[in-house]
This record gives C-alpha cells, sequence and structure tokens, in this order.
C-alpha cells in the first residue's frame, strides 16, 4: 500500500550503492552482503532487559515450550531459528562451530552448554515451531546499567543484530529507560523508535501477588504508554507475565486435574493455604495432593497462579482447553503476541529496510570514506521521503500529543497511519470482513475529512502537515483498493 | 553507661571545634542531639516495589502507609507516635542557603493538616504540597504500643540508585537514622545496585539491616536468602538479613495467629529493633559514635595527610630551591671571574705577539723597497725625495699598526665583556684609546748619512793617476818606433786610461755611496721599529690594566651582590625550614591526637570484648 518509491526497494538500493562505494573493503562488502541477505530472512526479535527481568520466561511463553535459556550460557546470544528438526550450535570465539547436544523433554528441550563462559558468543538454536515461520526470536544476556560513557554493550549488539527489541523490564524503573535511551544516537535511531516493545514482565508478581495483580499490571502498563519519555523509545508498553503465560500453554492434563482438585476445596480452607509458598507446600492440604505435584505447581504457576488459576476454575472455566485460553489471555500474552504482530510482523520490511538503514549509517560511521556523504545524504532522504517513516514520525507525535489534536483525532489519525495495525481494515477501524466496497467508501470519508483539515489555514502548521501525512496514506488506501487487494 | 560515648562525641566536637571545621562540629552537634534523643528513627530504603510501605505497616500492624502498584510513594513518609491517628504534610520553605540553625530551621516549616483519607494522596505528592517550596515529607502520627516506645519509622521513595538516597529531603537522610532497613524482595538476588547502595549507606550509619521481603511469594526464599547472606559477605557488609513476609504478618494480625506471625519473620525483626531502641543509650550510641569519630577522623586527617605530603613534595621548591640557586649562582660567579682573567691575558698575549709581527712585516717590505731603490737611485740625488717617502711609509706603517692594535683591543674588550653577558652586566670600560695625533712626531728623526761625493780635485787626481800609467805604457812602447816618450798616441792613450780610472771610482763611490744610505736606513728603521714596538707595549700593557681593574670592579660589584642574595636565601631557607618542621610537628600533634580519639572511639564498642583479650596476657 505504498504510494511511490517502495521503502525495501529503497533500502537494496541504498546497500548496493554502499557496496560499490566500499568495493575495495572486503570486511565492509561482506557486511553489506550480510545485511542484503537479512532483507529475505525472517524478522529477527530479540527479547532484551536487565538482569532477571524474565527473558527466557518470555521467550518461552511465546514459543509455547520451554526451550529457552541455554544452560550454563551467561553473557551469550541464543537465536531461535525454524529448522526441521532439534539441532543447536555453538559458536565459540576464533574456534570452528561446535554441535550441541539436544534433550527432548515433555515440555520442550534442554541444550547444555559444555562450554566454559565467555568463550562463546552465539548458539543458534534450530527447533520445528510454528512460531519461529516467520521471526528469529534472539535471548539475549541482561543489560548491564549504562556505562560512564553512556554506553550499553550489550544493547547496541542486540539494536545491531535485530529488526525489532522487546525490552523487558520489571516496573519500567528509571534506570532501564536511561539503558534505552543511551541507543538513540543515529539518525536511524532517532527518526522513530518503531522497533521497541517495552513488556512490563513479572506482571504477576505487581501489588505482592493480590489476585488482580495482572489487571493492575495492565494499568501500569497503560499509564506508562501514555508517558511521553517512555513513549518516545518505544512504540508500545504491554503487561505480561510470562510465567503465567507460560504455564497456560504448557497446561497439562495432570496440573488440570491437581488445579481442579485443589479447588474443589473450599475457598476460606484454601486461601489459609495459599498465603505462602511455604505452607502451600508443606501444609496439610484440605484436598489429597502429593507435595512433588505440588512443588511443581508452584514451579510453574508461582503462588499467584495458583491463587489465579483455583479461582478461575472457581469461576467457570473447568476444562483444560478453557483454562489454558483464559491463563493466556489474563497473563497479557495474547495481548504481546497481537502487539508484536501489529507493530513488528505486519511492519517487516520497514523494520528490515530500517535495520539496512542503521547498518549502512553505522558503516559509515565506524569507516568514512569518499562518497560517504552521498551515503549520509540517501539515508535522510529515504527516512524523510519514505511514506512509512512519515507514518511513524507521525505516530510518535500523536503519542506525545505534541501536535494538539483532541484526543479523539489523535485516535483516529494513529488508527489511519497504521498505529493499531497496517490492515486496511484496521487502519480504516471497520470489521474484519468489510466489502471491498465499504472499505472504499470509509477511506475516501476519510481522505475528505483529512484533507478539509490539511487545507485549512485556521489550524497551525503542525496539525496541517499531520493531516497530510493522514491524507497521503489514505490515498495509499484507496490506490490499494483500485489495485484490487485488501 | 552513658556518659562514656558522650564525653567521646565531645571530645570529638572540641576537636572539630579546634581544627576550625564548623561544619563537621554541626554534624556531631546533630549526632549528639539524636543520640540523645530517646527515639529510634529507622529509615526503609531499597528499589522500587520491594514493599518498603507495606514492611511498615506490617511492623506497626496498621495501614499506614498507602501501599500500591507502581510509584506510591513520592515524600518521605514519616511514621510516629501519637495520641490520635494524625497526618501532615510538612514542607520546609524555599532556602537559598543552608539554615543558620537547627532550631530556626524548626520553626519555619510548613505544616499542612492532612485528612486521614487523604494520607494517600499526600504520600504521592498530589496534595498538601506547595509547588516551588522545599523538600516536603509526610508526618503520620498513630496510637500504637510500639511507636509510643520510641520508635520512628521513615518510608522512602523507593530508588535504586545509592547517589539519590535521601537526596529530596533531610529527613530521608541515612545520617539522621539510627537504624536503616534496606528492602529487597525474594523473588531475585540482591542487585548489584543494592549492594552498592548498602555500601553507600554503611560508610555513615553502622546499623544497616537487609530485609528480605515477601517470602510468601516464593517457595525458595531460603536458597536466595543463603545467596543474598554471601552476596554481603562477599560485598564485606556486615548487615544481618531477616527475611519478612507483611503478607503473613498482615494475615495474622487480622486473624490473632501466633504461628503465622512467627511465620512472617517479623518478631525477628520487631525484636530487633526494640533491641535497637532499648540499647539505643548503649550498643547504638556507641557504634553510631564510632561510626561519626571515623567520619571526622577521617575528614580532619585528610586536610592534614594531604598537607603533609604537599610539604614533602615542596621540599624542592620554594626558600631551599632558592638558596640552592643562589648558591649556584656564587659558583658560577667565580667560574667567570677565572674564564675573563684567562680571556684577557690569553688574548693579549696573542695580541702583542701580533701586533709586534705586523709591525715587522710592514718594516721588512720598507726596507725592501729601500734595497731595490738605492739598487739604482744615487742616494746623492735622491735622497731628498726618499727621504720624505720613508718618513711617510714609517708615519703610515705606524699608524695601519696602531689602528689595529686599537681595534684588537676593542674586540678583546669585547670578548671578556661578553662573559658577563649573562648578568646583563656586559659594560665595556669607558674607551680612552685613541691614534695618538703625534704620532709622526714621536718617530726618530732620519739623520743624513754622510755621503762622500766625488770632488772635481778628487777627479783630477784620479784622472792624473790613471792616465799617468797608460801614458807610460804607450810611451815606451812609441820609443821602441822611434817616437818621443811623448807623443799624442801615448798622450792619447793616457787620457784615455785617466777617463776611465775617474769613471771606475766613480763608480766605486756611487755604491759605496749606496751602501752606507742603505745601512744608515736599516739602522733608522730598527729604532723606529724597537720605538714603535715599545709604545705598543706599553699601550697593551695599558689597555690590558685598564680592562683587569675595569673588570674586576664589575666582578667585585657582582660578588657582592649575589653573595648578598645568597646570603638572604640561606636565612630564608633557614626559617623555612624551621617553620615547616614546626608545622609538621604540629601536624603530626594533631594527628597522633586524631589516632588517640580514634582509638577511643574504637574502645567504646571494643570494651566488651577487650578485657577478654587481655585477661589471658595478665
Amino acid at each position: 500500500m505504498t504510494v511511490g518509491v517502495r521503502l525495501d526497494e529503497a533500502a537494496w538500493g541504498l546497500l548496493h550503492q554502499a557496496m560499490d562505494v566500499y568495493q575495495h573493503d572486503a570486511r565492509a562488502v561482506a557486511r553489506l552482503r550480510h545485511q542484503v541477505a537479512r532483507l529475505e530472512q525472517p524478522l529477527r526479535i530479540a527479547v532484551a532487559g536487565p538482569w532477571r527481568a524474565g527473558k527466557s520466561t518470555v521467550l518461552n511463553a511465546l514459543m509455547g515450550e520451554e526451550v529457552a535459556p541455554v544452560e550454563g550460557a551467561d553473557g551469550v546470544f541464543t537465536w531461535y531459528e525454524d529448522g526441521p528438526s532439534p539441532h543447536a550450535t555453538a559458536y565459540p570465539v576464533g574456534q570452528p562451530p561446535q554441535e550441541l547436544t539436544v534433550v527432548k523433554s515433555a515440555t520442550g528441550m534442554r541444550v547444555d552448554l559444555g562450554w566454559r563462559v565467555g568463550e562463546v558468543r552465539d548458539i543458534v538454536v534450530r527447533w520445528p515451531t510454528r512460531a519461529l515461520r516467520q521471526v528469529t526470536f534472539i535471548d539475549t544476556p541482561a543489560l548491564a546499567a549504562v556505562d560512564e560513557q553512556g554506553h550499553a554493550p550489550v544493547l547496541d549488539r542486540v539494536l545491531r543484530d535485530s529488526d525489532a527489541v522487546l525490552f523487558l523490564s520489571r516496573d519500567g524503573r528509571d534506570s532501564d529507560l536511561r539503558v534505552l535511551e543511551s541507543a538513540r544516537d543515529s539518525v536511524v535511531g532517532q527518526a522513530a523508535p518503531v522497533n521497541v516493545i517495552m513488556v512490563l514482565s513479572r506482571a504477576d508478581e505487581v501489588g505482592g501477588g493480590r489476585i488482580d495483580g495482572l489487571l493492575t499490571a495492565r494499568q501500569l502498563a497503560r499509564r506508562h504508554h501514555r508517558d511521553p519519555r517512555v513513549g518516545a523509545l518505544a512504540v508500545n508498553v504491554v503487561a505480561c507475565s510470562g510465567a503465567i503465560g507460560l504455564a497456560g500453554r504448557m497446561l497439562s492434563e495432570a496440573d488440570f486435574a491437581a488445579l481442579a482438585t485443589l479447588a474443589g476445596a473450599s475457598r476460606a480452607e484454601l486461601e489459609a493455604h495459599l498465603l505462602s509458598a511455604d505452607r502451600f507446600v508443606r501444609g496439610e492440604l484440605p484436598v489429597h495432593l502429593d507435595p512433588e505435584v505440588r512443588a511443581g505447581l508452584l514451579d510453574r504457576f508461582g503462588l499467584f497462579g495458583i491463587r489465579l488459576a483455583t479461582t478461575l476454575v472457581r469461576g467457570g472455566f473447568d476444562t483444560r482447553v478453557t483454562l489454558s485460553a483464559e491463563l493466556i489471555r489474563r497473563s497479557g500474552l495474547t495481548e504481546l503476541r497481537e502487539s508484536m504482530t501489529r507493530c513488528f510482523v505486519d511492519r517487516r520490511d520497514t523494520l528490515k529496510a530500517r535495520s539496512a538503514l542503521a547498518a549502512v549509517e553505522a558503516l559509515v560511521r565506524a569507516e568514512p570514506v569518499r562518497g560517504a556523504d552521498e551515503l549520509v545524504a540517501a539515508i535522510e532522504q529515504i527516512l524523510a521521503g519514505a511514506h512509512e517513516f512519515r507514518e511513524l514520525r507521525l505516530l510518535v507525535a500523536l503519542r506525545n500529543a505534541r501536535l494538539g489534536f483532541d484526543a479523539e483525532l489523535a485516535a483516529e489519525a494513529q488508527r489511519l497511519v497504521g498505529g493499531d495495525g497496517v490492515g486496511l481494515a484496521a487502519r480504516l477501524g471497520v470489521e474484519h470482513e468489510a466489502t471491498v466496497q465499504r472499505l472504499w467508501e470509509v477511506a475516501a470519508d476519510a481522505q475528505w475529512r483529512w484533507r478539509d483539515r490539511a487545507e485549512d489555514p485556521l489550524l497551525p502548521l503542525a496539525q496541517r502537515r499531520g493531516a497530510e501525512v493522514v491524507v497521503r496514506s489514505c490515498e495509499g488506501m484507496l490506490a490499494e483498493l483500485a489495485a484490487g487487494g485488501r | 553507661m552513658a556518659g562514656i560515648w558522650l564525653d567521646v562525641l565531645d571530645e570529638i566536637a572540641r576537636t572539630c571545634n579546634t581544627h576550625g571545621r564548623g561544619d563537621l562540629l554541626q554534624t556531631v552537634r546533630n549526632k549528639r542531639a539524636q543520640l540523645l534523643d530517646p527515639k529510634l528513627r529507622v529509615l526503609v530504603v531499597g528499589e522500587p516495589n520491594q514493599g518498603k510501605s507495606q514492611l511498615i505497616n506490617a511492623i506497626i500492624n496498621a495501614p499506614a502507609c498507602p501501599v500500591g502498584d507502581g510509584r506510591t510513594t513520592v515524600l518521605p513518609t514519616v511514621v510516629q507516635h501519637a495520641e490520635a491517628a494524625s497526618a501532615a504534610v510538612v514542607q520546609a520553605p524555599q532556602v537559598s542557603g543552608r539554615p543558620a540553625a537547627g532550631t530556626s530551621a524548626a520553626t519555619l516549616v510548613e505544616r499542612t493538616p492532612l485528612a486521614l483519607d487523604q494520607v494517600a494522596a499526600g504520600v504521592s505528592g498530589t496534595v498538601g504540597r506547595r509547588p516551588g517550596g522545599g523538600p516536603a515529607y509526610v508526618e503520620i502520627g498513630l496510637p500504637r504500643a510500639l511507636l509510643a516506645a520510641g520508635l520512628v519509622l521513615v518510608d522512602t521513595p523507593g530508588t535504586d540508585q545509592a547517589a539519590a538516597l535521601g537526596g529530596a529531603a533531610e529527613v530521608a537522610a541515612s545520617t539522621r537514622a539510627d537504624a536503616v532497613l534496606l528492602v529487597s524482595d525474594s523473588t531475585r538476588e540482591l542487585s548489584v545496585a543494592e549492594l552498592d547502595m548498602l555500601l553507600h549507606v554503611t560508610r555513615s550509619q553502622p546499623n544497616v539491616v537487609v530485609v528480605q521481603s515477601k517470602t510468601d511469594l516464593v517457595a525458595d526464599w531460603r536458597a536466595v536468602a543463603e545467596r543474598n547472606r554471601q552476596h554481603l559477605a562477599d560485598a564485606g557488609v556486615a548487615a544481618p538479613l531477616i527475611p519478612v513476609s507483611a503478607t503473613l504478618r498482615l494475615r495474622a494480625a487480622a486473624t490473632d495467629d501466633r504461628d503465622l506471625n512467627a511465620e512472617s519473620g517479623f518478631p525477628a525483626l520487631i525484636a530487633r529493633l526494640q533491641r535497637d531502641l532499648t540499647g539505643k543509650a548503649d550498643h547504638l550510641a556507641r557504634a553510631s559514635v564510632q561510626a561519626v569519630a571515623r567520619t571526622v577522623v577521617e575528614q580532619l586527617a585528610a586536610p592534614l595527610r594531604a598537607e603533609l605530603a604537599t610539604q614533602e613534595a615542596e621540599e624542592q621548591s620554594g626558600p631551599i630551591s632558592r638558596l640552592h640557586a643562589a648558591q649556584r649562582e656564587v659558583d658560577e660567579l667565580r667560574r667567570c671571574s677565572t674564564r675573563w682573567q684567562n680571556t684577557l691575558a690569553d688574548e693579549m698575549a696573542d695580541l702583542l705577539s701580533d701586533i709586534e709581527y705586523d709591525l715587522r712585516d710592514r718594516t721588512r717590505q720598507i726596507l725592501r723597497a729601500v734595497d731595490e731603490a738605492f739598487d739604482t737611485a744615487d742616494p746623492l740625488v735622491a735622497w731628498d725625495t726618499f727621504a720624505d717617502w720613508l718618513e711617510r711609509s714609517l708615519v703610515e706603517a705606524a699608524e695601519a699598526n696602531h689602528e689595529w692594535l686599537i681595534q684588537r683591543c676593542d674586540w678583546i674588550a669585547r670578548r671578556v665583556a661578553a662573559n658577563f653577558n649573562r648578568y646583563g652586566y656586559d659594560v665595556l670600560p669607558p674607551w680612552s684609546m685613541t691614534m695618538p695625533a703625534d704620532l709622526g712626531d714621536r718617530l726618530p728623526d732620519l739623520e743624513r748619512p754622510r755621503i762622500d761625493r766625488f770632488t772635481t780635485g778628487q777627479k783630477l787626481f784620479t784622472g792624473m793617476k790613471g792616465s799617468y800609467g797608460g801614458m807610460l805604457m804607450f810611451g815606451l812602447a812609441t820609443t821602441l818606433a822611434g817616437m818621443p816618450m811623448i807623443n799624442p798616441v801615448s798622450v792619447g792613450i793616457g787620457a784615455l786610461f785617466g777617463g776611465k780610472s775617474i769613471r771606475d771610482e766613480g763608480k766605486q763611490l756611487l755604491r759605496r755611496r749606496q751602501a752606507t744610505v742603505k745601512t744608515a736606513i736599516q739602522r733608522h728603521v730598527d729604532e723606529f721599529f724597537v720605538r714603535i714596538v715599545r709604545d705598543c707595549r706599553d699601550a697593551t700593557r695599558q689597555v690590558q690594566r685598564m680592562l683587569r681593574d675595569h673588570f674586576t670592579g664589575l666582578t667585585e660589584e657582582l660578588q657582592e651582590a649575589i653573595v648578598q642574595s645568597f646570603r638572604s636565601a640561606k636565612q630564608e631557607a633557614d626559617t623555612d625550614v624551621a617553620l615547616r618542621d614546626q608545622r609538621q610537628r604540629e601536624i603530626r600533634l594533631k594527628m597522633t591526637r586524631l589516632a588517640a580519639l580514634y582509638e577511643q572511639s574504637q574502645q567504646l564498642t571494643g570494651a566488651r570484648s577487650t578485657p577478654v583479650l587481655l585477661e589471658p596476657r595478665a
């Protein structure tokens, strides 16, 4: 749905232009070739965050299986790619790649790294799963706090190697935001924060394990999202309890049976035993449950998860499938996946083009040669000219409420430029199965209204410019509809 | 018991006073007032969302501090005893400088009473605080037995940065607290930031307890506690770790369940706080005083140590180095003096020989010219012109020679003076040597040598003598031919002979005249040479003497100045060394006193163990 030059073509052209400029530098050419190849590969999404933010848990929850982390792989980037059979390869520094043994388990797999820490930089795990068809996940080491020079080496590599980032934070505290801010010093990086979703992980721990903790976490996420400082860093903020989500996705019949047994006890009786983890494992439960089963439940669900699950079972989610679905929904995992689809997967081309631009910019900065200025100019031209980036910039401006649109208009503009998803239906705010005729009508109407706004001399310039971008998006949609697409 | 630590504290205050450190004195005075206050001020710190407010609520069994998700506590909250539940926002006025004294600050603060249902809004900073005012805090009064015993709990906004701790309000400063509780929840081990914060706090506050909250949430909190203790030991933080669960405690209070209360871990924490409260006047105060002594002694000793260090570094600068420089100057002058004297003597000797040679060369040239001239010329004819020429040549030679002498002397004077260049004192003597105007007159007079003239009589006589022999010889020969003795032939021959002998005699006489003149001129020139050389010598000697006198005078002048400065430098250095020694003694004395004070304060807490240690030896 693009009018004018396509962004991915522009990125491809830029990479080849850069290859011409750097033709005498074999290393640079290799890097650029790698970038060209990346344009065709699945989208790379890195899961990054500070120490014990729940990176591997969120990753497992997204894949629906227990595959992360690789045992003993501290400080290693672990790549999860789609593959025909389970397979793991370690890439030690300065040594040939080494196959690792993969042990399949009931709930996923275990990879053990027989290496000493520090020698291995990357582990590539191939794992046949649907979740990896379109994306490659990267499990990253803990982000350290920003050092004196304002650098965060791990985050730099994360941003270099991935197209999009799930930034995990327990509570979105200042020091976490500072780490993320430190990475925004390039032209491409400043253009639009489109590649980061902030995840308030461990949402189940909010409110000290109260039963409404996840709801509160969701409110917190919304509050963060409205915060201009966060809005400048992340395209969306989602509260998600990786642990509950994973437990929901992997809910086995045995677990369900145990939970159902627990739910069978009276609420008051059970409550006393769910006061603390110790009491739950060691106490005398009113119903019979093996201590090992209890420990297993506690390990997978956490105390909060057990409280939530028993409440849900009592509340009518009394089959494994419904309970699983409700747990996943409540954990925020559904929202996270939707958000990822909307912000990352649907914008795959934009994100990849962005990575390519960033890579060329980094190269030009690191090794300025003759003709590099033209490359920088080309990058800026693409950033300024590509309608996708203009839409993204408008989105950021709308989020920061810089333009001064009232809330309703801002919401509509946001929807039209793809803030709620880039599909035609999502942009136009109509039901999924609407006819082409209806889409056309809505799009044309939106175009007229926003054109009026763009040409209204009474409005401030910034608002008129914003409206122009919206008009352009509407025109694009109409063009796509005219071409017969949906 | 209170007396001992109070004495030490007063001693510390006196030391601060003598060191002129008003700031430290104020700190010590504050500490003194704080220690004498029977209340126990407990500061609760930690990262956000660790359950700090909930911990306070659980300690006093009342929902005093608002608990929420996300950031709830924005203003520090002081929970203390009151007859009836009350709350107020206390805000200090915006102060540009520090308040002059603690008393005036207390009267200046602004108290805004809060309704009890507005406490949450007050703590989140949205109610009761005047924008643009100074740091504010919320004060909550509750009628609780534990609080009535003197416990004051201070809740702080969460932060993971040691520097930000208590930065906003003085009420949340760890120095004003008697104990600090660092709250870290059981879902993870202590983070690097938390350990940093602990290290920061323990520097000013010895009484720190790590509270591991939320033990109800996770099953393996014991393992976490164990690892946390290990982390504390590794970081060198001597803080006990108490695992607690506020949820269990509040639940236990609600249901009056003693077992649950015991399980919550709070009895241990409260026992610890109560022990601190009762022991505040004793061991806690001792520990505090010890900590105060440490910081004060460190702060006081640091500048002293720095001064000592700089003094040692300054050995090479200042008056001592000036003395060394003066010493070097004196030596240099001595060397300079020898140098210029040598230069003068050498140059003068050279000059003399050069001048002599030059003059000899010039006279020799004149003599050669004379020789050549009188090889052909007849002194009789040429004398007068010659004498003029000779005199002119000699005068010219003498003048050129003298000219050169003057130049050389001038050059020598400059060379010698160059030795004084570094003093900026290269003064030339007032130059008096000029070309004597009467140089020509001083030459010896050229006496006209006695020259034999060839007189007419002599010619006649010589001619006669020559013609006689010829005429006789040929007369005799012609007689054989029958001619008379005197015939025309013999007469003619005689005349020829006579003429020849006259010519011969004339030549001989000429040669003799020439020789005579040459000898006379040679003698004259020799005489001239000797006289001129003597003149030159005299002049040279005069110059040498004059230069010597001049430069000796100069040297003496310089020496006097340099020695004077050397003397003053020496004097200065001596006084400086004396002063420095005195200052060093003072510093050492102060350091010793500080060490003694430190020792004394250390014994406050060591007193209980020291006798045990000493007994076996005694």
